[in-house]
């Protein structure tokens, strides 16, 4: 294992995978927050160049976290295909990257090796990989998943419809919900962010929100974010859950942040297939974003970029519905402007695929961050075309819960137009029951919410 | 038998009301006719009450809906030109992202500091860009900073009371003089003795920890910007704790967020700030522990 | 979270019920902000019997009789005087009008609970009746215009919400106990007004003569007309306007749902009931028949109201409590405070310091007490965001503005609508050096003329509860 390398003449070595792994990550503000980026550009270049040299093999033996230390390492390692891995093992991280991008390589063969990579593998490819090689590798990767209905064929773009309210009042989120629906929102799912994290607050959110769907008929899923235990407590209560949400990190520190274990999370999703109200069997929906790791001290001086990888390696076990990352949302000491937001939803949508789960994108931004909604935009338009499963979708891309903003129910209908995708297949034939969409165009009544109001539900 | 006198005001009575309902929308096409007829003056768009337009052309039923709108400052009922925003709305909500840009890049303004007779100093954050990624550096202060504080404030104070920029120099222009003299006005109610306050550049909400230590503070306060949202770049924080000490645990802090016009007024703020502060010194406890 | 319980006594033309509902209270906002104590649900945990109500005469309620029902009722209930938080005692209908009503409804209050207050009035019972029936919570929900009808014994009661909120009332001398007959079909009682209203119709009602059910029938249709011309005649007759009892509707209304409580509602669209017309020996069941047949109920979209007789009593025991603002200034030994009668200054409408002191001094006068000092409540709408320098300002104008009721023993009580009622009181506190006893509530709107209570602290001192009886309808 070759650790240094010559660029100009000078000679840059590193001590370890993990430096190399962190110094070959793209600026972040994050990274220099904790001290694992390059100290010049040239330096970030002979990292990567040492990074495209290390072997399949040595990436799994150097994980970031030590195996005995954390249950994330285990459950990416013990996972992984042993017969596949064998295959590969000695590839170098440049081959890795050459046969992904090959023409012909399809999707269905990177399906098959993602069984055998781990998540510094998954992370180290990404580091080597240009914008542009993040979006074409990506196309190639469909994943499907189902809970009532099927996200992410080919040709399709879906949403979550985020109706949140600073009160969690009722009566202010259906508004929200109504004007999501009208511009052919919530396909991916219905999702409320509460405030109130209590579970008699989170049941009678899912039971408006389980009314609401079931009155219009809307082949959907439904789910309330609050931390899942006080969602499998709701579920204990009778609350009507279609999946299981939970916040994750890459490290077994991090999760302890979040209030949760592999225990706990095999024990929901279990619960979700027993006792949730949807057809499965694909039945959790997890949330992350780089730097989470950092803001709780829990990256063990690895870069963002590998611990977001590893938080996917966690997900897979799960065989979740949903995944995003909420790539703006941290804030500018993780992701400091535009450029750095969109190239981490690059990176993070083609790990996401590459490790094999049904991938989204919170395309967002905090207003202490030097960007605008431009490059929300612009983010979209790449992922949507790089084949991303789903967008997060606010009125006019401005959540007054959270505070900061994200795609804009609008921005559904013309992403799909400019890039020819579609809705959820079950949920386009709703929105063509309603009136709202013909031939893949929006009707003279979509974007109307106060259709919800006049009638007692479909008739 | 029902008088002539009592059907005509029933009359009058129903004309009116009917007279209310469309005189709202004629007054709002008049007011647009006007600014159009007349070249030199646009309408401020950031005037206009988001709950209460509803730009959908043709709705089905716009008042019930409007009805629905009062209950969130979400952006609801925008209508769209084809699948894209009506310029009005982009232009809205470019704006309003504007003014919480600005709140977060620009500075508390020295009149400001001066007209509540407060001193200046900073946290070892050089500018706001290294303020912004460096969140480890707003929390501390050189010596010689600490030594200015030390010289300028009374010690020992029962009550510590700062002001921080943090994420909304706005907020604190918004808040800061409509809030000090209730909180104050509170605490002396109670017989509570405060410091002498001051303005930190570039502070984060741990950076009271080295300045209750340096005063020796009881209960130490900061009033901080937040971080700005496209509804009000307005919003300010209170955050207290008892025997503030560096190293001390995020649960020991209390805190009362969303301090603006159209959250918890300031005055009104202050007025309840005064009462946690006093249940503090009373049960010589903050944070999780503190029963209020 | 705290659960109280609130208790609702309904004394009725015909009936008389009680029933106890847990309240509860929880902090609704987050660990992040100044508290928000709102009620958050409200359950029905003990409905009483259905008792005739006792009277003395045709003109005064039995006193003792009443008492007994209710001593009864608390007991079976297991429930004490103390344990009672809040809740209304209603006196209702024609039973109103006996001459010893008022006494009466005092005092059942105070064999009720400290803080279970007395109140009256056909615009008030309309309202409590609608929202015990469910009206109010179906016509926010639907963002509807919906009439309950509310048709007792002596009264029918309307009232209409819209987008729920009450837009208006009306009552009428109509009801199923208008004739009383005895076993033996023979009339034993019949109200003046139906008197009148039979000599057009050539039925003869003078007491201890028998009546024929053809002869009730002609009453019931009658009545069923009237009813009806309240949604559909252009010009009212002159029965409907001899038969309003205190005033008409505002306006003809085009409801989204109409619904009917009170006693009658039970025969009203009821094909199935097993029920003899003579069981109650009066006209209620054939009323509700032939309001059935009428127009007003087939022609419109009906909601099934969630109480139907005992309508009123769950009102008045779930529906008239409420609670103020979360950040307030109060002193607290004189609480609570009953029968307040409260003036309401729009200082919008105000355009200077002076006129604010003759506007407040002017109606405050109206509610002189014996002694000459005035003992009333300041209501004001308040202002969203005040300045502190506006607060101070304020305090210092109803300081001068009040200087009776400041130099009297009354405590000076402000409420406004909006937050402001903590720093207000702390500045009222202040100029007044801690030695006036105040009151300073927000949160609440009231009308001029309202009476409102104010009951002892909920929620660890936060929040006070207050009964507003409304009497805005009244001119």
């Amino acid at each position: 294992m070759n650790l240094k390398t010559r660029l100009f003449g000078e000679v840059f070595s590193f001590d370890s995978v993990k430096e190399v792994l962190g110094k070959a990550n793209e600026e972040k503000s994050g990274d220099q927050l904790a001290k694992t980026a390059a100290e010049s550009v040239t330096e970030r270049i002979a990292a990567k160049t040492v990074l495209s040299n290390l072997l399949l093999a040595d990436l799994r033996n150097h994980p970031v976290v030590p195996y005995e230390e954390d249950e994330v390492t285990r459950v990416i390692q013990d996972d992984m295909n042993e017969k596949i891995y064998a295959e590969i093992k000695n590839w170098t991280a440049a081959e890795l990257r050459e046969w992904i991008l090959d023409d012909k390589i399809r999707g269905s063969d990177i399906k098959r090796i993602s069984r055998g990579l781990s998540s510094e593998m998954i992370a180290a490819v990404t580091k080597l990989m240009s914008d542009l090689d993040l979006i074409y590798a990506a196309k190639k990767i469909n994943i499907t998943a189902h809970c009532n209905t099927t996200i992410g064929r080919e040709g399709t773009l879906a949403m979550r419809l985020q109706p949140n309210h600073p009160t969690d009042d009722i009566d202010g989120i259906m508004p929200s919900v109504m004007e999501g629906f009208s511009y052919g929102n919530g396909d991916a799912v219905l999702g409320l962010n509460p405030v109130n994290d209590g579970v008699s607050n989170v049941e009678n959110i899912l039971k408006h929100f389980d009314e609401f769907k079931n009155k219009w008929e809307i082949p959907t899923q439904i789910s309330v974010l609050a931390h899942i235990s006080t969602q499998m407590k709701a579920v204990k209560n009778g609350a009507p859950i279609d999946m299981f949400f939970q916040s994750i990190a890459g490290s077994e520190k991090g999760n302890e942040a979040f209030g949760v274990d592999v225990e706990l999370l095999t024990e929901a999703r279990e619960l979700a297939l027993k006792e949730g109200t949807s057809a499965g069997p694909n039945v959790m929906y997890f949330e992350t974003g780089q730097g989470s790791e950092l803001s709780s001290d829990a990256h063990h001086s690895a870069d963002q970029l590998t611990m977001e990888a590893r938080c996917y390696g966690l997900a897979k076990r799960f065989e979740p519905f949903l995944v995003n990352t909420v790539v703006g949302f941290i804030g500018p000491e993780y992701l400091y402007d535009g450029k750095q937001m969109i190239r981490a939803g690059l990176e993070d949508h083609f790990m996401g695929k590459l490790s094999g789960i049904s991938m989204g994108v919170d395309c967002c931004y905090t207003n202490h961050m030097k960007t605008d909604q431009n490059d929300v935009e612009k983010l979209a338009v790449l992922l949507a075309n790089a084949g991303c499963n789903y967008f997060i979708g606010v009125p006019v891309g401005d959540d007054v819960m959270l505070n900061y903003q994200a795609a804009g129910y609008h921005d559904a209908q013309a992403v799909r137009e400019v890039v020819g995708l579609r809705p959820i297949r079950e949920f386009e034939e709703w929105l063509k029951k309603m009136g709202l969409m013909k031939n893949g165009r929006l009707t003279s009544k979509a974007g109307d919410p106060s259709i919800f109001l006049n009638s007692n539900g479909v008739k | 038998m029902i008088n002539e006198k009592d059907l005509t005001e029933i009359v009058e009575r129903v004309i009116e009301e009917l007279e209310k309902e469309e005189s709202r929308e004629a007054v709002d096409q008049a007011v647009k006719r006007e600014a159009k007829s007349n070249n030199d003056e646009i309408v401020d768009i950031t005037d206009v009450d988001l709950k209460k337009q509803f730009l959908v052309d043709n709705p089905e039923n716009r008042e019930a809906f409007l009805k629905l709108k009062e209950s969130t400052s979400a952006r609801l009922g925008v209508g769209r030109a084809g699948p894209r925003y009506k310029t009005e709305t982009l232009l809205r909500f470019r704006a309003d992202h504007a003014a919480a840009m600005d709140a977060v890049f620009t500075d508390v303004s020295d009149q400001l500091i001066d007209d509540m007779n407060l001193f200046k100093v900073k946290t070892l954050c050089r500018d706001k860009d290294e303020y912004l990624k460096r969140p480890d550096l707003g929390k501390k202060f050189s010596d010689e900073t600490l030594a200015e504080i030390s010289n300028k404030c009374e010690k020992n104070p029962q009550v510590q009371i700062y002001a921080a920029d943090g994420l909304s120099s706005t907020a604190v222009e918004a808040n800061l003089k409509d809030i000090f003299p209730a909180i104050k006005q509170g605490l002396e109610g109670y017989n509570i003795k405060i410091g002498t306050p001051f303005f930190v550049q570039y502070g984060r909400v741990a950076s009271m920890e080295p300045i209750a230590k340096c005063l020796n503070a009881k209960v130490c306060c900061v009033l901080i910007g937040e971080r700005p949202g496209l509804a009000t770049a307005e919003s300010l924080s209170c955050y207290m704790a008892y025997d503030a000490e560096i190293g001390m645990p995020e649960s020991k802090r209390n805190v009362i967020s969303n301090i603006h016009a159209d959250g918890t007024p300031a005055v009104e703020a202050g007025a309840h700030i005064a009462d946690v502060i006093k249940a503090m010194l009373e049960q010589k406890t903050s944070g999780l522990d503190l029963d209020i | 979270m705290e659960t109280i319980i609130s208790a609702g006594i309904d004394i009725g033309t015909s009936t008389t019920q009680i029933v106890f509902s847990n309240i509860t209270l929880e902090n609704i906002a987050s660990d992040y902000t100044v508290p928000q104590i709102n009620i958050i649900d409200k359950e029905i945990i003990y409905k009483s019997d259905i008792y005739i109500t006792p009277l003395l005469s045709e003109d005064e309620i039995d006193s003792v009789g009443l008492r007994g029902i209710i001593e009864k009722e608390y007991s079976k209930a297991d429930i004490s005087k103390s344990e009672v938080s809040t809740g209304a005692v209603i006196i209702t209908g024609e039973t109103a009008r006996k001459k010893n009503a008022e006494l009466i409804s005092k005092e059942m209050s105070d064999l009720a609970g400290d803080f279970v207050v007395a109140s009256a009035g056909p615009d008030l019972e309309a309202i409590i009746a609608a929202k015990g029936a469910g009206v109010d919570q179906l016509s926010k929900k639907e963002n509807a215009l919906v009439i309950n009808f509310d048709i007792g014994g002596g009264t029918t009661n309307i009232a209409v919400f819209d987008s729920g909120e009450i837009i208006d009332t009306a009552c009428f001398d109509l009801g199923g106990r208008l004739i009383k007959i005895d076993d033996n079909k023979k009339i034993h009682h019949v109200s003046e007004k139906l008197k009148k209203l039979a000599e057009s119709l050539n039925v003869e009602l003078e007491q201890g003569r028998e009546i024929a059910v053809h002869e009730l029938e002609v009453l019931a249709d009658k009545m069923a007309d009237i009813l009806t011309e309240i949604l559909f005649a252009e010009v009212k007759s002159d029965d409907y306007i001899y038969l309003i009892t205190n005033h008409d509707l505002k306006k003809k209304y085009n409801p989204d749902y109409i619904s009917f409580s009170g006693g009658v509602a039970d025969y009203i669209g009821n094909q199935s009931h097993q029920d003899n017309y003579d069981k109650y020996n009066d006209l209620g069941i054939i009323l509700g028949e032939k309001i059935t047949e009428s127009p007003l109920y087939k022609e419109n979209n009906i909601f099934n109201a969630e109480e139907t007789i005992r309508a009123t009593v769950v009102g008045a025991g779930s529906h008239t409590t409420n609670i103020s603002g979360s950040t307030i200034t109060y002193t607290s030994d004189i609480l609570p405070l009953k029968n307040i009668p409260a003036v309401k200054i729009d200082e919008n409408e105000i355009n200077s310091e002076a006129e604010f002191k003759t506007a407040v001094k002017q109606k405050m006068n109206w509610y002189n007490l014996e002694d000459g000092h005035q003992a009333a409540a300041l209501a004001l709408k308040g202002k969203k965001n005040y300045s502190f320098a506006e607060i101070t300002s304020l305090a210092e104008m109803i300081i001068e503005a009040e200087e009776e009721i400041v130099e009297s023993d009354f405590p000076l009580i402000v409420i406004l609508e909006h937050d402001a009622a903590k720093v207000l009181g702390q500045t009222l506190n202040r100029i007044l050096d801690h030695k006036k006893s105040i009151v300073s509530l927000d949160g609440i709107k009231i009308n001029d003329g309202d009476y409102i209570d104010i009951g002892k602290p909920l929620a660890g001192g936060k929040v006070l509860p207050v009964i507003i009886k409304t009497l805005i309808f009244d001119n």
